[in-house]
This record gives C-alpha cells, structure tokens and sequence, in this order.
C-alpha cells in the first residue's frame, strides 16, 4: 500500500506525467483483495494522470471506457471526428465487444488531497475513502433491465474474458476530448470452474484406520481359536473324564460282585 | 493341591477385576457416544446431506454395546464368582458377539471418519447451499438443514467457505445463479457483522478490504468436532476391545479348568 503510494507521490512531484503516457491501473492488491472477480474490475481513479492538461476556471468531468480485447481490431476510438468522446452504450457495443463502451462518468479526482490508507481501519470513512480511491466496473446489476435509468449503465462484465480501459479527460462546457490515458493492460476477469469436477475420492487411507482395522481382526481370530481350543479340550476332558469313569465303575461293580460270590 | 487353589483364586481375583474395569468402560463409552450423538456442535445437516453419516451409526452401536458390556461384566463377576460353567459359557458367547458389534463400531468410525475431505464439503456447499428448487421434500430438508448450518457456522466461527472465500468465486454454485456477483461476490455472512447482524461495511466487504470480510476457511471449524468424534468412538473402543481380549482369554482358560 504505501509503496504504490510513493510511486504515485513521485509522479505527482516529477510533473513527468501527462495522461498519454499512462494507464488505468487495477486497484492496490492490498486494498481490494477480491479483484478481479467473476463479473467486475475495480480500478484505481486517475489521480494526477491529467494535472498538466488541466486548466485553472474550467470544469472537467472523467469519462472511463471498457471493451473486450478483441474489439481493437474492430475499432478501439474513442472519439468522433470532431473530438467529441463516444456516447457508446453497454448494449450498443454489445458489451464492448464491437467497440468500446462508456462505463462511468466522475469528477476529477483531487491530486492535491489523496484519500487517506489509513482512515480505511474505519468503519465511517472507508466507504468514502473506497469511493475517492477506485471505481468497481460491472457493479450495476440492475440498471440494464430498468427502462427508466437514464444515467451511465455500468453493467457486470462477461466472466473470463479480457478488457482493456481507458480514462478520457473532457471538458464539460465544451464537450469536447482534452486528454485521455492509453489503453490499459490487457485484465482477465475470473473463470469459474464446475463443482462437479470436485473430486471428492479421499485418497489414501490413515495410518490409524489401518492399525485399528488389523490389530482387531487378529484379536477376534484369536478369540475365536481360543474358545474353539477350550471348547475341544472340555470335549476331550470329558470323554477321557466319562471313559475313567465308566472303567472306574466297573472295577467297583466288579469288585463289589467278588465279595458277594466269595460271600455266597 | 493348596498351590492350584491359590493359582485359581488368583485367576478369579484378576478375572472380577477385569470385569469391573469392563463394567465402567461400558458406561463411559454409553456416556460418550450419547455425547456424541446429541450433536452438539450442529454439523449432523453437513454429514447427512453428504450421505457419508455413519460415524453417527457407529456412535449409535457405541451407547448399546456400553450397555452391553455393562450387563456382562455384572454377570461375569456373577458366574467367576459362582465357579458356574454353564453361566460361564453363557457370558462367553455373550461376549463374544458383543465384542463383534463392538469391532464394527470401531472399524466404521475409523473408515469413515477418512472420507471426510474438504473437497467433500465444498462440493456439497456449492451444490447445496441456498438452493432455491429441491427436487423432493428430503432434498428440501437437507438443502435447509445445509444452508442453516452454514449460516450458523460462517457467523460463529468468522470464517468463509471452506478453504475461504475464494472457493466461492473458484466455482459456480447454485448460489451464484440466484445471487449475482456484483452483489454477493459471497454470502453475506462472510462479511464482519455488528452487533445487530448485518455487515459493518457492504462495500469493503464485497471489495475484500481486510477487516471487512472473514478471510479464513471454515473447514477447521468442521473437522475438529468431527475427528474428535470419530476417533473418541475408534479408539476408545479399540482400548476396551484390547483390554476385553485379555479378559476373554482368561475366562476361558477358567472355564476350561472349572470341574463341573
């Protein structure tokens, strides 16, 4: 942030600048994480791009142009023959595709008192500071459909796709073009992709799934052979247990036998 | 003789002492599960509507064989105590089934508890979140159940998506066709509320000015309540299992040796 800032405070100081030399510039990264996005582009406002063209007693007004990069091999003028500014609409171009399109329309911003970086920590003021800083082209979602919006219809823009921009100095009791930046670089607003394409496969398996599984199957056939091994070695016992016993009982009804013949 | 009869009182102390230690974990794990069970972090809409909810089944098997092991283990102490080989093997079968169920609960947890991706759970806020038309009253019911879930978690735990807010202009999603993206380049909870619930400033949050708009994923918010279910139910249960096995064993081998 406040490197772009001395950047900007050099080129103020250096009077260097005339607007042929420069470009609209994408919006600090720091300031306005979310740019470009699907539909819109927020650029920083020409400050002190125009100072030298700018007269004392005479009133200028800001006009920004958008169009699609391949509308410059159609034609990317932005002025009639008499340098008045093109009053090319959003449908009229269909959406800067045949040309380029006026997106907004704002005053000079003010080089000598640049908005503050710091008020932006405020809740009250960083609207306004946001508001003198940079311009969200595509913010109007509605003013397309509305046949009674009779301002500059700034609607969202096509999602991956390239615009280029371009600031035009105007004089407003004149109407005529003064000064006008050069054509941005070329800036790609997002590309969504499909969540179907999401692949929710959970690849490897853990480490902690794979003992619990193991350990546990071992444990159970384990389990399972020893109540098989005390089961048979009941089974066993018993029938050497039955076979003692049958034998004893005989040995003890035969002993019992030989005292009643030996009686008799 | 004397020597054999100490060896078996031997066992049968140990053997009553295990089964105490089993009575207890059976009631901690009943406790544990029903814990889990109650939901008490509000993330059952997010696993039900994935269809991948069954570390709540085996939370489910959990509270019954806690139960289970509860009434064994009396009736183990009961049976050690009498020297009754009938009650023995009784409770060996017993056992042995629960100790099954128990393996299941175990082995589910853990399975599943690793298809619990974040790819899993932005597929389905993409797919599901603020749908507008539900096929039938179930999807109807899962898709509110989502998006309510969502909206609590995003505004609790100050976070956005599931990685952040940027999976929400990653991809499309059925939010996206009913909210343009001029104006909601993401849902409007992902924005720094006030105390009266809506944001403090709309235009820096839409921006993604930082202090604005919540910049972090709230996938930690999901997994944590989560691995702590699935392994608080796998694990704990693999320790009783384990401590289980060894008592198993020792009734048997008593059993074996009972004269009837």
């Amino acid at each position: 942030m406040c490197s772009c800032w001395v950047v900007l405070a050099f080129c103020c100081l250096g009077q260097l600048c005339a607007g042929q030399n420069l470009k609209p510039q994408i919006a600090a990264p720091q300031l306005a994480t979310n740019n470009p996005t699907l539909t819109t582009v927020a650029l920083e406002k020409p400050f002190c791009m125009f100072d030298s063209s700018l007269y004392p007693n005479k009133s200028y007004v800001i006009y920004l142009y958008a169009m699609k990069e391949l509308a410059s091999a159609i034609s990317s003028l932005v002025t009639t023959t008499n340098s008045k500014p093109l009053n090319s609409t959003f449908q009229q171009t269909s959406g800067g595709k045949l040309g380029p399109y006026k997106a907004a329309m704002f005053n000079v911003p003010n080089c000598a008192s640049p908005p503050k970086f710091t008020d932006v920590g405020d809740a009250n003021k960083v609207s306004d500071v946001l508001k003198q800083y940079l311009f969200r082209v595509g913010d109007d979602g509605t003013c397309l459909y509305d046949p009674n919006f009779l301002a500059v219809c700034n609607p969202p823009l096509t999602p991956d796709t390239t615009y280029r921009f371009k600031y035009v100095l105007v004089d407003s009791t004149e109407g005529i073009m003064k000064d006008q930046t050069l054509w941005s670089d070329p800036i790609k607003t997002r590309r969504a992709k499909l969540p179907l394409k999401i692949d929710t496969w959970p690849g490897q398996r853990s480490g902690g799934m794979i003992v619990i599984t193991s350990i546990l199957s071992v444990l159970m056939f384990l389990l399972l052979a020893g109540l098989l091994a005390s089961v048979s070695s009941a089974v066993m016992g018993s029938e050497a247990s039955s076979a003692e016993r049958k034998h004893m009982s005989q040995t003890i009804q035969q002993s019992e036998l030989r005292p009643q013949l030996s009686s008799e | 003789m004397a020597r054999s009869d100490d060896a078996i009182r031997i066992l049968q102390g140990l053997l009553v002492f295990g089964n105490v230690v089993i009575g207890m974990c059976g009631i901690a794990l009943t406790a544990e599960c029903i814990f889990f069970v109650s939901n008490p972090h509000g993330l059952y809409p997010l696993l039900e509507a994935t269809g991948n909810d069954d570390i709540y089944a085996a939370a489910w098997i959990g509270i019954f064989v806690g139960f289970a092991l509860l009434a064994l283990s009396i009736l183990g102490i009961v049976a050690v105590i009498k020297s009754n080989r009938t009650l023995l093997l009784v409770y060996i079968i017993l056992m042995l089934i629960t100790y099954a169920f128990e393996m299941a609960s175990c082995i589910t947890a853990a399975t599943q508890r690793d298809f619990l991706t974040p790819n899993l759970f932005l597929k389905q806020m993409l797919e599901r979140y603020n749908k507008s038309e539900a096929v039938n009253n179930n999807d109807k019911r899962m898709t509110e159940g989502v998006t309510k879930t969502w909206d609590k978690l995003m505004l609790q735990n100050q976070c956005c998506g599931v990685q952040g807010p940027t999976d929400w202009q990653e991809y499309t999603s059925v939010f996206r066709t009913t909210h343009s993206d001029a104006d909601y380049p993401w849902p409007r909870n992902c924005c720094v509320m006030n105390a009266q619930g809506s944001p403090i400033n709309l235009d820096g949050c839409k921006l993604g000015v930082p202090g604005y708009y919540n910049s972090n994923g709230c996938y930690d918010a999901i997994s944590g309540p989560m691995n702590t279910h699935a392994w608080g139910v796998a694990w704990f249960g693999f320790a009783i299992l384990c401590w289980t096995f060894f008592v198993l064993l020792g009734t048997m081998f008593y059993w074996s040796r009972v004269e009837y």
